[in-house]
C-alpha cells in the first residue's frame, strides 16, 4: 500500500495542514512530538490516509468485532479511525487520580444509600433524588454486597474542555459497557502501527484487566471460584462486546436460563450436572436479575438469585441498586458530598449541574434558560421535555411554555447544565486529517486487594460534525484508540506470569448445557446443509459418472424430489421437467419460507453468533458470510458446498477435543447417519437401477472410493456395503454409528455407578445393530429402525444434557374489583 | 371493628407443572389503625414457605417453592384484623398541594413509607399526559390536599363506569382512561397518575372491604374480591390518608390494608414463575365478616 518513502516529511506537511483547520485541539494546540512520531508511523505505512484508515478498519474487521443498532438484525463493522488519542503520563495521571477518588466517592455514596442512610437523614442530599431514579432498588436497602464492594467496575466519561480542562460527563455504573472495544481498538491499531507502541512508550492494557480478575476472585468465599458473565444474549447491542471481554477474561459466558437458584445457591447448569457459580459479571439490566425479587415479568432472569445474593453466596458485581447514581440530577451533589465524604473538591470536576427539585436551583434554571441544557433529572423523561434534553435556547415559546409549565408541577424531574464545548482530535476525513470533536470513557476496576486501578486509556468517541457541545455528540460515528504514553519504558507485561491469569485455562466440566445444545445443533445444520446441498447437486446433474449432465432415470430423479421434500426443503414440483426442477432447486436452496439451505444456514449462523466466546475467528467468518450470490444455482451450491467442507476441516483440523467439541461431533454424527440410512433405504434397496446407485455413491460422497474398490462396475450389495456397513469410510452409516457411541462414552455421566446412561446404551445397540448387518440381507425395514433409533437417541441426548425449558407461565394476578 | 379473613387462591392449571416459585404477599402488614391479631397461611397440596429477604414495598412477602409437580395449587390466607380508623376530617388549615409537594421533594426520609418514594413515575403507573391534564382540574396548588384529593376520587366516581369486562388486571392506565370504565385498580391508578403529576405523594393500596354492609346500609362495590385504593400523603401531621375513588369515600373502618407499594408489580398477592407447558385457571374468592358479637354490639 505504498508507504511514503519520506515519513517525517509526510507526518511534518499532515500537521500543518491540520493546524491550519483545527481550533482548540488536542493535536493543534500541543508541542508534543509524540503527535509527530505517530503520523510518522502511519506515513510509515501508508502515504494516503484513506489507504491508512482502511487498514486499520481491515484489521478491526478481522478481529471480529461488529456491534448491532437496536432493531437491526445485522452486525455492522466496527468504525475505528487509525488515528489514535494520545494522552501523555503527566496529563494522565491527572484523569487518574480524578478516576479513582470518584469511583471511591461514589462507592461510599452507595453503601450509605442503601445502608444506614445518613446522607438522606442529615439533609446532605434529599430522599428523592434516590427515589427518583428508575435505578434504585429498594429491596437492596439493607444488604451488604457479598463481596464487601458495591462497584467493582466503572466507566465514566470525560469531555475536554476548550481550556484543556477534563470533566465527568457521564458516570456508568449499571452497564459500564465499551472495555471490551477499547481492547479491540487497541489490538486494529497496534496491527496497523507496529512500532508505535515501542516508540511512545505506550501502557499497555493487560495489567489492568488481570487485575479485574483478581479483584473478582478476591471477592469470593471459595479459593478457585467460577466466575460468570451474565449476558442479555446475543439479540443485546454490545453481545459481540461482551462474548470477546469474557473470551480474554476467562468467564464463562452465561445467560440467565443458564443457572439456577436452589436453596440459596447459585449454579450453572453444565453437561456435567449443576455447577456453583461464585460470582457474575452482569450485563444484564439489574431489574431484570430476579423475577421474584425485581420485575416479575423478567423472562431472562433467574428467580431466587437475589435471595442467594442476600444469603451471601454469590457476588453480583456490580451491585444490584448501583446504577441510582447514575441520575444526572446526582451530579448537582457531588461537588459538596466530596468536600463532605472525602475533606478535598473533586480532583475531576462534574459538568455543573442544577437539580431543579431544590427551590434556589430551580430559580437559577429558569433565571438562565437560555445558556443552559434542560435534561431529563433521571432519565425518563418527563412532561415538559419529550424529546429528551434541550438547549433551552433552541425551545419554540410553545416548548418553552410547556416546559416551564411542568417544571412547576414537578421541579425534581428536571436538570439544568452547563453547555459544554468539546476540544477536537484528529480524524481522517476523505484522505486529510480532519478536526473532530470527541469524548472520552474511561474505565476503572479493583484489583485484588479491593484498590482502585484505571485503565491506561480508553475508548475514544468522535463526534460526526466538526462543531459540537457535549450533548450533541450522542454516540458518535468513530472509535479512536488512546494511547497513555511516556518517556519510560514501559516494562514487557507476560500475562502467564500473573497470578491470577485464566486465560489459558480449559474447563470442559463446566461447558453449560445451552453451549452443548447449541454446539450439537451447530454441527446437525451443517450436515444437514451438505446433504441438502449434495441432493440438489446431483438432481442438477452434476455427477461424475460418465453419464454425468444427462439426463439420470426419471424414477431416479422422482426419489431425489422425494429426498429433498422430505426434509421439508421445498414443496413437490409440478413436473420433473427441467424447468419444474430449476424452480424446484431455486426453491430448495434459497427459500426461508422452507427448510432450505439458506435458512439452515441462518440457523447455523444465529448459533454462530451466540457461540463466539468458544469458536476461532476463522470459523465465524466462515459461519456468518453472506448467502453466495452467483447467478448459476450450481455455482451458487458449489461454492456453498466448498464454504462447509471447509468449516468441516477446521472443525476437524483445528477445533481442540473440548467437550464442545464433541457435541459438535455428535451432531454432525448423528445427522449424517440418519442421512446415510435414509439414502441407502431409498436409493440401495432390491431392484435399485444403476442411476439410484450412482446416486447414492454421490449421496454419500463415496464414488472415488467406489471405483477404486470395484473397477468393474456397479454391484447393488458392494455399494451398499461401502455406503452403509463399511467402518473404514468415514462418510458411512456404520463409521458414525461407531464414533457416536465413542462420543457418547466420553462425556461426562451424573452416576457413579458405572452403569450406562440411556443415551450410551441406545448408541451402543445401535452400533451393534448396523456392525452386524449384512449388505446382502439389510432391507429397508431394518434401515428405517435404525432411522427411527437415531431419532429417539438424539432425544436421549437432549434430555440428558440440554435445558429442558417449558414455557414458564407466570403466575399473575388477582381478581379486582 | 374485628374481621375475621379467608381469601383463597386456587390455581387450576392445563398439565402438570413440575415446578412453581411465588412471591405471596397476602399477610396484612401493620398500619395506622389496624392490627393483626393473627394469621394462617395454608398451601396445598405442599410446598415450602419462607419470608423473602428483600422487598420493595410495604407488604410481607412470603416465598413460596414448589418443587414436586402439582396439578393445582391452593393458598388459603386467613387473618383476624382489628379495625379502628376514624373517618378523616379535611379543614381549612390543611398544608396546600404546593405544601406538600415541596415537602416531599425535600423529605429526608428514605424508608418505603416516605412520601418521596410515591412522587415519581413506576414502571405500571406512567406520567400520562391525557390523565394528568384531566385530573389537573381538581388539583389547583393552592387547595387542601386531602380535600382536593378526595374531590378527585369523587369525579372519577362519578364519571367512570365500573365494568369488570372492561380491562385486564395489565390494562394500562391510559386505557381504561380512554373507555372511561374498568375496576378498582384502574380508578386507583388514573388517581395516582393525576396526583403524582402534580407532584403529590400517591400510594396503590391494595386489600379488602366488608363483604356485606352494616344494616340499613349499600353493599360496597368490590367485596368480593381483592380491592384496591388510594393513599395520599397529606403531610407530616396528616401523614397517608386513604381515599377509595371506586366508591369515592375515605379509607376507614370498613377497609383492610394487606400492602402498600408504588403500584401493583409491588403489591401482587401472588406472582412468580410457574414451570409447565398447560394453561392456567385461577380462582379467588375473599370473605370479610366482622365478629358477630361485635355487630351484636
Amino acid at each position: 500500500m505504498d508507504p511514503s518513502e519520506d515519513s517525517p516529511a509526510q507526518a511534518a506537511a499532515w500537521i500543518t495542514a491540520y493546524r491550519a483547520a483545527a481550533g482548540v485541539d488536542v493535536m493543534a494546540g500541543s508541542n508534543d512530538p509524540a503527535w509527530a512520531a505517530m503520523l510518522e508511523e502511519l506515513a510509515a505505512v501508508a502515504s494516503n490516509l484513506a489507504h491508512a484508515r482502511e487498514r486499520v478498519q481491515r484489521h478491526a474487521a478481522d478481529i471480529g468485532t461488529g456491534f448491532r443498532i437496536i432493531g437491526e438484525t445485522d452486525e455492522r463493522p466496527w468504525p475505528v479511525s487509525p488515528v489514535p488519542l494520545l494522552i501523555d503520563t503527566g496529563e494522565w495521571a491527572g484523569i487518574e487520580a480524578g478516576v479513582i477518588q470518584r469511583a471511591a466517592l461514589l462507592e461510599t455514596i452507595l453503601a450509605d444509600l442503601y445502608g444506614p442512610g445518613r446522607l438522606v437523614a442529615d439533609g446532605h442530599i434529599p430522599a428523592a433524588l434516590a427515589t427518583g431514579s428508575p435505578y434504585f432498588l429498594r429491596p437492596m436497602v439493607g444488604i451488604t454486597p457479598p463481596g464487601g464492594h458495591h462497584l467493582s467496575f466503572v466507566a465514566f466519561d470525560l469531555a475536554r474542555g476548550p481550556d484543556g480542562e477534563w470533566r465527568v460527563l457521564a458516570d456508568h455504573l449499571r452497564n459500564p459497557a465499551g472495555a471490551g472495544y477499547a481492547l479491540e481498538n487497541r489490538l486494529a491499531v497496534s496491527r496497523t502501527l507496529g512500532g508505535l507502541q515501542n516508540r511512545l512508550n505506550v501502557q499497555r492494557h493487560a495489567p489492568f484487566f488481570a487485575a479485574f480478575r483478581a479483584g473478582l476472585s478476591a471477592q469470593c468465599r471459595r479459593a478457585d471460584p467460577r466466575i460468570g458473565l451474565l449476558t442479555p444474549g446475543r439479540f443485546n447491542p454490545s453481545y459481540p462486546e461482551q462474548a470477546h471481554l469474557a473470551r480474554y477474561l476467562g468467564l464463562l459466558l452465561v445467560e440467565g436460563a443458564d443457572l439456577a437458584a436452589i436453596e440459596g445457591q447459585v449454579y450453572v447448569r453444565t453437561v456435567a450436572g449443576l455447577k456453583r457459580i461464585d460470582a457474575l459479571w452482569r450485563r444484564l439490566d439489574p431489574r431484570m436479575l430476579d423475577p421474584l425479587a425485581f420485575d416479575s415479568h423478567s423472562q431472562i432472569g433467574v428467580p431466587g438469585l437475589i435471595d442467594a445474593y442476600v444469603e451471601g453466596q454469590v457476588v453480583i458485581a456490580n451491585a444490584p441498586g448501583a446504577g441510582v447514581l447514575e441520575s444526572p440530577a446526582v451530579s448537582a451533589f457531588l461537588p459538596a458530598l466530596a468536600r463532605h465524604v472525602t475533606g478535598e473538591a473533586l480532583r475531576l470536576p462534574n459538568i455543573a449541574t442544577w437539580w431543579c427539585g431544590g427551590a434556589r436551583q430551580a430559580a437559577h434554571v429558569a433565571d438562565h434558560l437560555d445558556t443552559l441544557l434542560i435534561a431529563p433529572a433521571f432519565g425518563p423523561r418527563p412532561l415538559g421535555l419529550p424529546a429528551g434534553a434541550r438547549p433551552g435556547a433552541s425551545l419554540s415559546p410553545d416548548e418553552r411554555a410547556a416546559l416551564l409549565a411542568d417544571m412547576a408541577r414537578r421541579p425534581q424531574d428536571y436538570v439544568g447544565q452547563e453547555i459544554v464545548r468539546l476540544s477536537t482530535m484528529p480524524v481522517v476525513i476523505g484522505d486529510q486529517l480532519a478536526p473532530r470533536p470527541f469524548t472520552l470513557r474511561v474505565f476503572a476496576a479493583r484489583d485484588g486487594e479491593g484498590r482502585w486501578t484505571v485503565l491506561p486509556g480508553g475508548f475514544g468517541r468522535i463526534g460526526d460534525h466538526p462543531e459540537a457541545t457535549a450533548a450533541m455528540i450522542g454516540e458518535g460515528l468513530w472509535s479512536a484508540d488512546v494511547c497513555v504514553h511516556g518517556a519510560e519504558p514501559v516494562a514487557p507485561v507476560s500475562l502467564l506470569a500473573a497470578p491470577d491469569s485464566l486465560h489459558v485455562r480449559r474447563n470442559p466440566g463446566t461447558l453449560p448445557s445451552r453451549v452443548a445444545d447449541n454446539f450439537y445443533w451447530l454441527g446437525r445444520y451443517l450436515e444437514r446443509g451438505e446433504a441438502l446441498l449434495a441432493a440438489i447437486r446431483v438432481m442438477l446433474g452434476n455427477s461424475i459418472d460418465v453419464d454425468g449432465g444427462a439426463a439420470l432415470d426419471t424414477r431416479t430423479v422422482g426419489r431425489l424430489v422425494g429426498l429433498i421434500t422430505g426434509g421439508g426443503a421445498a414443496p413437490h414440483p409440478d413436473s420433473l421437467h427441467r424447468a419444474a426442477l430449476t424452480q424446484f432447486a431455486r426453491t430448495a436452496m434459497e427459500d426461508e419460507g422452507f427448510h432450505s439451505v439458506a435458512r439452515i444456514n441462518r440457523l447455523a449462523r444465529g448459533i454462530s453468533e451466540g457461540s463466539r466466546d468458544r469458536l476461532s475467528a476463522d470459523m465465524v467468518r466462515l459461519l456468518e458470510a453472506p448467502f453466495p450470490s452467483h447467478v448459476g444455482m450450481l455455482d451458487r451450491a458449489g461454492s456453498l458446498q466448498r464454504r462447509y467442507a471447509a468449516i468441516a476441516g477446521l472443525s476437524a483440523e483445528h477445533m481442540v477435543r473440548t467437550t464442545a467439541w464433541r457435541f459438535h461431533d455428535l451432531g454432525r454424527r448423528v445427522e449424517r447417519a440418519i442421512a446415510v440410512a435414509r439414502a441407502t433405504r431409498l436409493f440401495g434397496m432390491a431392484g435399485a437401477s444403476a442411476d439410484d446407485l450412482s446416486t447414492l455413491l454421490d449421496l454419500a460422497n463415496s464414488q472415488i472410493s467406489y471405483r477404486q474398490r470395484y473397477p468393474t462396475g456397479l454391484a447393488r450389495v458392494a455399494v451398499v456395503d461401502l455406503v452403509a456397513l463399511d467402518p473404514n469410510n468415514p462418510r458411512a452409516l456404520a463409521y458414525q454409528t461407531a464414533r457416536i457411541a465413542d462420543g457418547l462414552s466420553r462425556l461426562p455421566v451424573l452416576s457413579d455407578d458405572d452403569m450406562a446412561e440411556p443415551q450410551q446404551a441406545q448408541a451402543i445397540a445401535i452400533r451393534a445393530a448396523v456392525e452386524t448387518a449384512d449388505a446382502r440381507t439389510l432391507d429397508a425395514d431394518t434401515l428405517g429402525d435404525v432411522e427411527r433409533r437415531l431419532g429417539l437417541l438424539s432425544e436421549a441426548i437432549a434430555r440428558r444434557y440440554f435445558l429442558q425449558g417449558a414455557e414458564p407461565l407466570r403466575a399473575g394476578g388477582l381478581t379486582l374489583a | 371493628m374485628i374481621y375475621d379473613i379467608r381469601h383463597i387462591t386456587r390455581f387450576d392449571y392445563g398439565a402438570q407443572v413440575k415446578y412453581a416459585r411465588c412471591n405471596l404477599r397476602l399477610k396484612p402488614i401493620d398500619w395506622p389503625g389496624q392490627t393483626l391479631e393473627s394469621y394462617d397461611l395454608i398451601v396445598e397440596p405442599v410446598g415450602r414457605t419462607r419470608a423473602a429477604h428483600a422487598e420493595a414495598g410495604l407488604a410481607h412477602v412470603t416465598r413460596l417453592v414448589v418443587d414436586r409437580p402439582v396439578r393445582s395449587l391452593t393458598i388459603e390466607s386467613r387473618a383476624r384484623m382489628v379495625v379502628d380508623r376514624p373517618v378523616p376530617m379535611p379543614s381549612p388549615s390543611d398544608p396546600t398541594l404546593a405544601d406538600v409537594s415541596a415537602l416531599a421533594r425535600s423529605s429526608r426520609d428514605l424508608s418505603a413509607a416516605s412520601p418521596a418514594n410515591y412522587i415519581f413515575p413506576s414502571p405500571l403507573i406512567p406520567l400520562d399526559p391525557a390523565i394528568a391534564e384531566w385530573c389537573a382540574a381538581d388539583l389547583s396548588p393552592d387547595r387542601g390536599a386531602l380535600e382536593a384529593g378526595f374531590a378527585l376520587a369523587n369525579r372519577i366516581q362519578r364519571e367512570f363506569a365500573f365494568d369488570p369486562t372492561a380491562t385486564l388486571v395489565d390494562t394500562p392506565p391510559a386505557e381504561a382512561f380512554r373507555q372511561r370504565r374498568g375496576v378498582c385498580q384502574d380508578f386507583a391508578q388514573i388517581m395516582i397518575t393525576g396526583l403524582r403529576a402534580a407532584g403529590i405523594p400517591a400510594a396503590y393500596a391494595s386489600g379488602y372491604i366488608r363483604t356485606l354492609p352494616p344494616p340499613g346500609q349499600a353493599r360496597l362495590v368490590g367485596a368480593d374480591a381483592t380491592h384496591a385504593w388510594v393513599l395520599i400523603w397529606g403531610g407530616p401531621q396528616a401523614g397517608w390518608v386513604g381515599v377509595d375513588p371506586t366508591n369515592g369515600i375515605w379509607m376507614a373502618g370498613d377497609h383492610i390494608i394487606v400492602a402498600v407499594g408504588r403500584d401493583y408489580a409491588e403489591i401482587a398477592p401472588v406472582d412468580g414463575v410457574v414451570l409447565g407447558s398447560g394453561a392456567q385457571k385461577m380462582d379467588v374468592s375473599v370473605d370479610v365478616a366482622p365478629l358477630e358479637e361485635m355487630v351484636a354490639g
